[in-house]
């Protein structure tokens, strides 16, 4: 039987959203006010969507600690409190959009999943990061 | 008899005091007080006492109290580094005790006759508010 188990978690960070390849007047024009260059700041929502059996003995889809270890080590402790823009590494060139933060998410749980896993276990199969009740970007990952 | 409205900004801030060490603002605000600063959804809710108009059965216009949080508080506090856009944060720290207090401060001389400003809630996050409902 297929269970899917989804864990949330939560962080605060500022960002500004500039892109160097544009104008002045055309990062203004698309990014609105998010474009203030002293940067502004939000209470974002992770959560993320485990898919796999549940193991017989633990009655448990995913080993909780290992996930939270790794959301922490991969995503709350790098981001936690952080300008994203000069404190990431990824957003010194990306913007660091829902989108692009959701990606950078996703590519850090991923390439330290089988890490911590062992290569067996559950799946990652959905990242959902809220920047605002009404701003929420999705990546899921179909087999 | 009490109404309230809620409205959301989204800003940064940084929680350091120019009064305090650097050691003493990192014991004092821990990871807040990263110089390059942090952010938030802060929630307000503010809340107005008085008793309904007989003729409108309404303490306060709803449309007005929209308007003047728009002007006094939205237009002022969001998507802005609070520490170095809004006043007076350039001299205290913009902790959530201080942007309730600045809050009040903005609003209580434009509700209006038949009512009174009753109380400023901010929620920085989902578990941690504070409110202020004036010197009194």
């Amino acid at each position: 039987m297929i269970v899917r188990l989804t864990r949330r978690y939560e962080f605060f960070a500022s960002h500004r959203l500039h892109c160097s390849t544009l104008t002045e007047e055309q990062n203004r024009e698309i990014y609105g006010k998010c474009n203030n260059p002293h940067g502004h700041g939000h209470n974002y929502e992770v959560e993320l969507t485990v898919q796999g059996e549940v193991d017989p003995v633990t009655g448990c889809v995913v080993d909780i600690s290992a996930l939270d270890r790794l959301a922490d080590d991969q995503i709350l402790t790098p981001f936690r409190y952080r300008n994203l823009n000069e404190e990431v590494e990824a957003f010194r060139t990306l913007v660091p959009t829902t989108e692009n933060l959701g990606a950078e998410v996703d590519r850090r749980l991923r390439a330290a999943w089988p890490g911590a896993f062992a290569g067996r276990g559950p799946r990652l199969e959905k990242v959902r990061i809220r920047e605002t009740e009404r701003n929420i970007c999705e990546i899921t990952h179909t087999r | 008899m009490v109404i309230s409205k809620k409205v959301e900004f989204s800003a940064s801030h940084i929680c350091r005091s120019a009064q305090l060490t650097d050691a003493e603002n990192e014991r004092v605000y821990g990871l807040a007080a990263n110089p390059l600063g942090h952010g938030h959804n802060y929630v307000v809710e503010v809340a107005v006492e008085g008793e309904p108009d007989p003729v409108t059965g309404m303490i306060l216009d709803l449309k007005r109290l929209k308007e003047i949080l728009d002007e006094r508080v939205l237009e002022v506090y969001d998507h802005r580094l609070l520490n170095r856009e809004v006043s007076p944060f350039d001299r205290v720290v913009p902790t959530a005790e201080n942007i309730a207090i600045d809050i009040w401060n903005r609003m209580v001389s434009c509700i209006g006759e038949r009512a009174r400003l009753y109380s400023v809630k901010v929620h920085e996050s989902s578990d941690l508010s504070v409110e202020y409902r004036g010197e009194s």
